[in-house]
């Protein structure tokens, strides 16, 4: 449901004002069902997402979702199919929507990493300080859940951070900028062939 | 038993001797297993002498860590063995300071779990397990730092930002009471600190925004007596230009009065969290605690002026929270090299050398400062305990190298003392890193860096144990370690320090001149403060070992107690 949108980098002023703007009004004929019938068109049947940059969202963190479904809809993310979509939820709506999501078990996807790439992403780890926030990848509350996310994913996530695509989470932007494309593409595969322990 | 040291040549040792020797012949005869008395008052005040429990998460209300046992000393550490494992459900970063009353062990886990332990044999009593809320947001990994214990209580902080108290007995909840707002970034990973009928706690949340605070709360009810706000509401200062030790810290002074002059005082979300317990003067009624960073972290463009009382060691009154005094070490911070590790009570020698009731505090900047407790003014700080570099380079949109590395230096990792020798003892990191700035706006309470500080991977890590002679601000003594050191420290009337390391190494060190006596591994990251405790004539050791999440240190779940072999 994904779609990669480059929105440039917003102005402050312009956040600013998108932060203090009115909570969205309930969408009407909100039915929980049709909603997720809606979601599983590109996140997947049975949690494995249609396409290898859309992300696993069955088993993600409530909080997590939640803060994501409200930042597309005030357009703190932004994505040409999302921010149309979440924008319609309330809070009350975006929360019955993570909660479904989140009570949900977590999809075995496939993974196949490289030759390299788990010193590659120990090194990258490091530099970053990945783990203080991110812990052992299991995520909790507000921080995602990144082991056994789709690879793809992973990497374009990173790398919408590096180019201030993605500003929702500002200080990823300094972070990702310290980490080469070898670095992202290492990391990417190694936390998708993760498990939580 | 604990056998006292006869080595009481200074006046205020022989005060503690004493007290000591009191404390043991009140506590020896009911000191066995299983006998859940209450804790009282009396227990958590002379707990500098007793060298049966370990009523404090650093030992005392002075805070100095430092153990009255002699049973385990130099000479006879070489036979120290494991007397018991416990593993934790939880596999996960370790930081709990076990608390040991009359032979029952309270630690707890990431995500806050509590257990109550057989102090003797490591038998599970009790397993507490924190219905967490839906919203937690802390920096840096799910951490816990231990339990305070009074009357027949456990009290503990949440990464929800709950107060929780415990029946001692069994574990089921008593209360619970909402400190402040998860979402905002408030969260808990403090151990708090009781006193009479108060709990004291601060919080977490420098990293995302939030407002500072100290809180007491009613023992008995959770109900809130008195808040300390860490930054008040007017936070712009004296307009300092150098920091503690006489370093420019290149401050555009008259950028940051138009700042001031077009937004306001920014003091809403300033930031400055406390990490870890106050020290507590009974005698004049003052808690002294030290203040963290300003928030955002690296973008001082948001926030002019000095941003008080952030990077500062405070002491505010015990009974009312009004504020006393301050000290800060770095105004208008941009580097997060700030103030986190809990300060120590004891007497120094002031610049006339007389003896005067001090405060020590081990500082990021890797240097240990040192006040007079009355009027938080500082005597002198030491020599630098790790490699300073280009202090104070500003940081830039590309990222520039300075040392320390955020970390510090000293992190939160609470130091000890030795009131014999004089000597405070710290473990360090060095690890060199970029500072980068990247203004954004407010986030609503999500992590608020503005920047990062970024590890430079090419360049050796490594860490230390450092003694310094506190009246001189000489180093006495300084031995490297493998890797950085986060976690704490313990020094013991047995003349030993004990700490652990990232690689799973559990060390005791001769405190007068810093000889490694005795090592052992523990398989993880042995990264938390150890304890010291005696039972039925036994002291033993103990420590987590459960790896460190800032640091990625190994994860692990072990309790590890050590005692003497027979």
């Amino acid at each position: 449901m994904i779609r990669r949108f480059s929105a440039g980098l917003a102005a402050p002023a312009a956040l600013a004002a998108l932060l203090a703007a009115a909570p969205a009004a309930a969408k009407e004929d909100f039915v929980l069902e049709d909603e997720v019938a809606v979601c599983t068109g590109c996140h997947g049947e049975a949690g494995v997402p249609v396409e290898p940059d859309y992300p696993v969202i069955w088993g993600q963190q409530y909080f997590y979702i939640f803060t994501q479904l409200r930042d597309y809809g005030a357009g703190r993310r932004q994505n040409d199919v999302m921010t149309g979509i979440a924008a319609e939820y309330d809070r009350d709506q975006a929360k019955l929507l993570a909660e479904h999501f989140a009570g949900l078990a977590w999809p075995d996807i496939p993974s196949q990493t490289e030759e390299g790439d788990a010193a590659l992403a120990e090194k990258g780890i490091t530099g970053g300080q990945c783990s203080a926030c991110h812990g052992k990848w299991q995520g909790d509350s507000r921080i995602p859940r990144l082991a056994g996310q789709q690879a793809g994913y992973l990497a374009r996530t990173m790398e919408d951070f590096k180019t201030d695509v993605r500003m929702n989470a500002p200080d990823k932007n300094s972070t990702m900028k310290q980490l080469d494309d070898a670095t992202i593409a290492a990391l990417s595969r190694y936390l998708s062939d993760l498990d939580i322990q | 038993m604990a056998e006292w040291s006869s080595k009481a040549s200074l006046v205020c040792v022989a005060l503690v001797v004493s007290s000591a020797a009191t404390a043991q012949e009140e506590t020896s005869a009911s000191t066995l297993y299983g006998d859940l008395q209450s804790v009282t008052q009396n227990m958590l005040t002379r707990a500098a002498g007793d060298g049966n429990n370990f009523l404090h998460t650093n030992g005392n209300y002075a805070q100095t860590r430092y153990y009255p046992a002699s049973q385990i000393d130099a000479g006879n550490v070489r036979n120290l063995r494991p007397a018991w494992i416990f593993q934790t459900e939880i596999v996960d970063t370790m930081e709990t300071s076990p608390i040991v009353v009359n032979g029952v062990m309270y630690v707890t886990t990431a995500f806050n779990h509590v257990y109550a332990l057989d102090a003797r044999t490591g038998r599970q009593i009790w397993h507490h397990k924190h219905a967490m809320g839906p919203v937690t947001t802390y920096c840096c990994g799910p951490n816990n730092r231990g339990v305070a214990v009074a009357g027949d209580k456990v009290f503990m902080g949440t990464l929800d930002a709950k107060l929780v108290a415990l029946d001692a007995k069994t574990g089921k909840q008593l209360w619970e009471t909402q400190i402040a707002e998860a979402e905002l970034g408030y969260s808990e990973t403090m151990a708090p600190s009781v006193v009479e009928n108060m709990v004291l706690i601060g919080t977490n949340g420098g990293e995302y925004g939030i407002r500072g605070f100290v809180k007491a709360f009613d023992t008995e009810t959770g109900e809130l007596i008195w808040t300390f706000h860490t930054v008040p509401e007017d936070s712009t200062g004296v307009w300092a230009t150098h920091d503690a030790t006489g370093r420019d810290m290149m401050r555009d002074i008259e950028a940051e009065k138009a700042a001031l002059a077009s937004m306001g005082d920014p003091y809403e979300t300033l930031g400055g969290g406390v990490w870890q317990n106050p020290a507590v003067d009974l005698e004049t009624r003052r808690i002294y605690f030290v203040v963290g960073n300003p928030s955002p972290d690296l973008d001082g463009s948001l926030r002019p002026g000095d941003n008080l009382y952030t990077d500062s060691l405070v002491s505010v009154d015990l009974d009312t929270g009004e504020y006393v005094c301050h000290f800060q070490y770095i105004a208008h911070d941009v580097w997060d090299l700030d103030a986190v590790s809990p300060p120590i009570l004891t007497m120094v020698q002031d610049e006339a050398g007389n003896d005067v009731k001090g405060v020590l505090h081990g500082g990021k900047t890797g240097h240990v400062y040192v006040h007079k407790a009355d009027d938080c003014s500082m005597i002198r700080f030491s020599e630098a305990m790790v490699p300073q570099e280009n202090m104070w380079t500003l940081p830039t949109a590309e990222g520039a190298r300075m040392l320390p590395g955020a970390n510090g230096g000293v992190e939160w990792s609470p130091m000890a003392i030795d009131p014999q020798l004089r000597l405070s003892y710290a473990i360090n990191l060095h690890q060199p890193m970029t500072y980068t700035v990247r203004s954004t706006p407010y986030p609503e309470g999500k992590l608020w860096l503005g920047g990062s500080f970024d590890v430079i991977a090419d360049e050796e890590q490594w860490g230390n144990v450092t003694a310094v002679d506190y009246d001189t601000g000489r180093i006495a003594w300084q031995v490297r370690t493998a890797e950085p050191m986060i976690g704490g420290i313990l020094a013991t009337a047995g003349g030993l320090v004990f700490t652990g390391e990232g690689n799973g190494l559990f060390k005791a060190y001769d405190s007068s001149n810093g000889a490694e006596l005795w090592r052992f591994q523990a398989g993880a990251g042995v990264n938390a403060p150890p304890s010291s405790y005696t039972v039925e004539g036994q002291q033993y050791i103990v420590v987590a070992a459960g790896g460190n999440a800032q640091l990625n240190y190994k994860r692990g779940n072990n309790i590890i107690a050590f005692t003497l072999a027979d």
